[in-house]
């Protein structure tokens, strides 16, 4: 560790003869710093002094892990089209005034219709014109204060910006969906009406604490891990070694449509500043051939699920056949959208739609002037919806949106003609989350009638793909005939699973329980032949009784070909200990647990070259701190008690104290007790066995050992002081001399997991009561990550003995998301409706 | 399906996503508590909710009344069945008729089943009969049924007939009533473990249509039979 000495070095230290002291008991960077301030500092004081040079203290570090960083630490990432789409936002933000076809960024595109107007009028023109517009249109809800950009908006006053769409939130994939480009995604956070803030908000409060939170991964609990999610933070800059892989998975931005494209258009159509209004400046076209379409700045991300934008039109010229819908990215813009191959449109001219050839058909009514249209994109079925001024027109074409992908896109052919889209920011006509609620619920219940097959699920005999047929063609028999799935058979897996889950995290006495009601169950249908005469009722309850009798479940009675619980638990024996041990740990009774493991689980320890038993001796050495802080704060307590009643207390009184406490400790030296091991004497290198074997005392019973030692001194009262004071004196050396021998065992050890959770937990030192300090401290010190420990351990328990580091529930339930996830990303827009926190979780 | 180009999703992607699925212990216990409740183990549910730490979601007696249903249709007692669910809930029959008729239905088998041919013929006179007039589907099931007075345990009866006598009917039964049960209390009338099961077998199937999964990526990879037999 090169970085020890400037450490060292770098740490204040306050100028006192009790320091100095104490540094020649004790040569270590770490060890100085608790000492006096522990004895100094009378009340918890800030840890200014005591900063171990720990360069990032996060807070927040361990939530982020698990379920954050999705969202939170996020790296810009446009699907989809290269640099077009992602560059059209900013842009027109720093050039505010081209917004006319003359100055267009696409000159070379100059079709007939390019008009030869006033520049100068153009930019102004938006607002005359719709404001103009709306006397004629009563209809219109549209409020005119939309019509300019907010200029209470972050970021530069001509972005439009604004949140997710609240119909959105029905998507499973929401968190992925954005508005904005990624730096304001971040700051996003902060508004409170931010969509993707307040979801993972409401999140982060049904959630366990941050330090219980489940990590998949061992190496995100164990040291290792902790380097490694200090490389998941630095993801947010540049893109890590392992390339497009990470940053295509974990940081999934999909933007969403907000703004007509300043640069995919016809140069005939003007863009408002707000993006929102597009304005027919060119003059009228003749023939099909010569129209003009604009599409919007992102692809529709079928993540979505259904995907919804409403246009008013502002203004239509008698004949003009302005067509609204969605088109694809390389489809010639000069035609209206419905007219060329992947692009699909309703015309207002006529009401027919038209899907990508010129043969349309009738779908709605005509549409003029005032009206509002909506177009909807359900991708779930690939189908496309409209709606005019709020009500529903029905479902159109086919296979939308399947092999490409899809903007919003409007078309027109007449001069001054002009229409207004919503892409979400203000409210829409149609109850479009109603809609979407009930396409959602639809699109569940088909998902929920899906067979369980439990070959699929890896349970059972693998079956060939004949077995697999023949099986549905049979069950979609039976389901015509209303037949309910042979419950038996599928109760059997099930049940298995539980019950693992329930073994697994040492929940002993519902295994049992739960074991006991299995087989009562088996033996009950074991019992029922197919035609039995009806004294059978009696015989069932005999065999409960033996059941119940049994003194251990393992011993079933009724082995039943169909569901046989499996013996091999071992309850008693194997779940046990694993349930001592971890108990042990998260009592912090750390010397139980090790000698357990040695006992029972040796591997263990072993494993990865050693990093459990560093895990647990780190975990003994922030024990033995904690231990001594309590025994210093009994010290200070009686002195209180003390000062209180005979004589006023001097306010200097604790640091005498603390010199008292740090002077004698030379006498009494590597004291005492019961530490024959190696722990007192950091030189003699210890054997990776050694803390083990060795009959380390209870840190907890030190103390109270200690009091008991009868002192010389007179009064009762000082007669406790002084036995509180000795006992304070040697967990202090305990924990400090433990210290010296962590940090000389694992010197040479380079890993940097190891490393820096060594760095941590050295850091613990520097507070007196570290639990109380907050942050980061008490996360390494607190009751949580003893949890956290013990969970460790006994997943690495189970590793040991082959069987898998997390329950198959916690797999299944991890797999089905992460494949609703990938789904969405394919473009399979029914895993938009298939949320597996908001079903199974939450609902 | 158009013959879309399979995506190709590498392992350490799919890893990375597993561990983006947010789930903690709680709500995995909470998955397993539904599950106790809903399928009706409840000494296990008391013992898991004092174990865990969790708050009861139900009333733990609930459950007990809807086992001793189930278990009274398990043992054949149809009758006592029906007034089980009549006291819980008289709504739950009134409002489902072809609950009603499916379990009318088990009470003729269970006369078959035990030779009381009379009491067979009279009932399905007097209580099956009218219902089959009122809805063909009733009409076809109760022919099912009678046609097992007809067979009478030759071996020529087809499958379709003598699988009423089975145990696998009575618990069909058992479950249509408990999940009527459920529903009448508001609550999921399946586990929502069965639900998590259904979307991972409509995901992986369509995942597999779609993409080139690496052999951890599917479920299939980890054998967890392992789980319990060693």
């Amino acid at each position: 560790m090169s970085a020890r000495q400037s450490r060292s070095a770098s740490i204040p230290i306050p100028p006192s003869s009790v320091t100095r002291s104490l540094e020649s008991v004790i040569p270590m960077s770490f060890s100085p710093s608790p000492a006096p301030r522990m004895a100094r500092v009378p009340s918890g004081g800030t840890s200014v002094s005591f900063n171990l040079g720990r360069s990032v203290p996060p807070p927040m570090r361990s939530a982020s892990t698990s379920y954050a960083s999705a969202t939170m630490t996020a790296v810009a990432v446009p699907r989809g089209r290269t640099s077009g789409p992602a560059q059209a936002n900013s842009p027109p933000a720093f050039e505010p005034r081209i917004i006319g076809g003359a100055t267009s960024p696409t000159p070379s595109r100059d079709p007939a219709c390019n008009p030869p107007y006033s520049p100068s009028t153009s930019p102004a023109r938006p607002r005359r014109l719709s404001s103009g517009i709306r006397t004629q249109s009563a209809v219109s809800t549209s409020p005119v204060a939309h019509r300019v950009p907010p200029p209470s908006n972050v970021g530069h006053p001509l972005i439009h910006s604004f949140p997710r769409p609240a119909y959105l939130d029905n998507s499973s994939l929401r968190d992925m969906l954005h508005t904005e480009p990624a730096p304001s995604v971040i700051a996003n956070s902060s508004r409170p009406s931010s969509y993707a803030a307040s979801s993972h908000d409401v999140r982060a409060g049904t959630s366990p604490p941050p330090a219980t939170s489940y990590s998949y991964f061992r190496r995100e609990v164990t040291p290792a891990g902790d380097s490694d999610d200090e490389s998941i933070v630095a993801t947010a800059s540049p893109p890590p070694a392992v390339g497009a892989v990470t940053v295509l998975s974990t940081n999934t931005i999909l933007m969403l449509p907000t703004r007509w494209s300043e640069q995919d258009r016809t140069p005939a159509l003007s863009v408002s500043l707000d993006g929102r209004d597009l304005i027919f400046t060119g003059p009228s076209c003749m023939g099909d051939r010569e129209s003009g379409a604009a599409r919007a700045n992102h692809a529709i991300p079928p993540a979505c699920g259904i995907y919804y934008y409403e246009v008013e039109i502002l203004h239509k010229c008698p004949k003009g056949p302005i067509s609204i819908g969605f088109s694809a990215p390389d489809v010639r813009l000069s035609r209206l959208p419905g007219w060329e191959k992947n692009s699909w449109g309703y015309h207002a001219d006529d009401g027919w739609a038209f899907p990508g050839h010129k043969d349309g058909s009738p779908y709605g009514p005509t549409f003029d002037t005032g009206d509002v249209i909506g177009c909807g994109i359900d991708f779930s079925v690939n189908r496309v919806f409209y709606t005019k001024n709020g009500g529903f027109l029905g479902t159109v074409f086919e296979n939308v949106g399947k092999t490409t992908e899809i903007y919003p896109c409007i078309g027109m052919r007449q001069t001054n003609e002009s229409i207004r889209a919503n892409f979400g920011d203000s409210p829409f006509r149609f109850a479009i989350e109603e809609h979407v609620r009930a396409q959602r619920d639809a699109v569940w219940g088909n998902i929920m009638s899906t067979r369980v097959d439990w070959s699929l699920l890896g349970l059972g005999p693998r079956k060939t793909e004949e077995e697999r047929k023949a099986e549905d063609v049979k069950a979609a028999a039976e389901k015509e005939k209303g037949v309910v799935e042979d419950e038996e058979e599928s109760r059997a897996p099930l049940r298995k699973l539980v019950l693992a889950y329930l073994a697994h995290h040492g929940y002993a006495r519902t295994a049992r329980a739960f074991q006991r009601q299995c087989a009562e169950r088996t033996a009950a249908m074991a019992n029922k032949a197919p035609v039995q005469p009806k004294t059978e009722l009696h015989d069932d309850e005999d065999v409960k009784m033996a059941v119940d009798d049994a003194p251990a479940v393992a011993s079933n009675p009724v082995p039943s070909a169909a569901y046989d619980l499996d013996p091999d638990f071992r309850f008693d024996s194997e779940l046990n200990t694993r349930l001592s041990i971890t108990n042990a740990i998260v009592r912090g009774e750390i010397d139980t647990a090790l000698s357990l493991i040695s006992e029972h689980h040796v591997t263990v320890l072993e494993r990865e070259q050693g990093l459990v038993l560093f895990r647990l001796r780190c975990r003994k050495f922030v024990e033995l701190v904690l231990a001594a802080g309590e025994a210093l704060r009994r010290v200070k307590e009686a002195e209180r008690t003390v000062a209180g009643t005979p004589e006023p207390a001097p306010p200097a009184s604790p640091a005498v104290d603390g010199e008292d406490v740090m002077g004698t400790m030379d006498g009494l030296g590597a004291m005492d007790v019961d530490d024959p091991s190696p722990e007192a004497h950091p030189e003699s290198s210890m054997s990776v066995s050694g803390p083990i074997a060795a009959p380390t005392p209870s840190v907890l019973s030190a103390p109270t050992a200690m009091s008991s030692v009868p002192s010389p001194v007179a009064t009762p009262v000082q007669d406790m002081h002084a036995a509180l004071a000795a006992a304070a004196r040697t967990s202090l050396h305990t924990a400090l001399s433990y210290g010296q021998t962590l940090e000389a065992d694992y010197k040479s050890d380079t890993r940097p997991g190891v490393r820096a959770h060594l760095r941590r937990t050295f850091g613990v030192v520097a507070y007196d009561d570290p639990i109380a300090a907050g942050g980061e401290v008490a996360e390494i010190a607190g009751q949580a990550a003893r949890n956290a420990l013990a969970a460790e351990v006994n997943q690495a328990i189970l590793e040991s003995q082959g069987r898998p580091a997390h329950p198959a529930l916690e797999t299944l339930f991890r797999q089905a998301g992460a494949c609703v996830t990938q789904l969405g990303l394919l473009g399979v827009g029914s895993a938009a409706f298939a949320d597996v926190r908001r079903e199974f979780i939450e609902g | 399906m158009p013959s879309q180009q399979k995506a190709k999703i590498y392992q350490q992607e799919w890893e990375r996503r597993l561990h983006d699925v947010q789930v903690s212990k709680d709500d995995l216990n909470r998955l397993v508590m539904d599950f106790l409740v809903i399928e009706g183990y409840k000494s296990t549910a008391e013992e898991f909710s004092k174990e865990a730490g969790m708050d009861a979601p139900v009333d733990f007696d609930s459950i007990e009344n809807r086992m001793n249903i189930r278990e009274a249709l398990q043992r054949g007692d149809v009758g006592d069945a029906i007034t089980r669910v009549n006291d819980l809930n008289p709504e739950i029959l009134d409002t489902n008729p072809s609950l009603y008729f499916r379990l009318q239905q088990q009470k003729l088998i269970e006369f078959i089943r035990q030779g009381q041919i009379a009491e067979a013929l009279q009932f399905a006179q007097e209580e099956l009969a009218p219902r089959g007039e009122e809805s063909p589907e009733f009409l076809a099931e109760l022919e099912r049924t009678m046609a097992l007075l007809a067979f009478e345990s030759s071996p020529m009866m087809p499958s379709s007939v003598s699988e009423l006598l089975s145990t696998a009917q009575r618990m069909k039964t058992a479950a249509e009533v408990n999940a009527a049960i459920l529903e009448s209390f508001s609550q999921g009338k399946e586990a929502k473990l069965v639900g998590l099961l259904r979307l991972l077998c409509w995901g992986e199937a369509l995942l597999e249509e779609r993409a080139d999964l690496p052999k951890v990526c599917s479920v299939q990879s980890w054998n967890w039979l392992e789980l319990t037999d060693e």
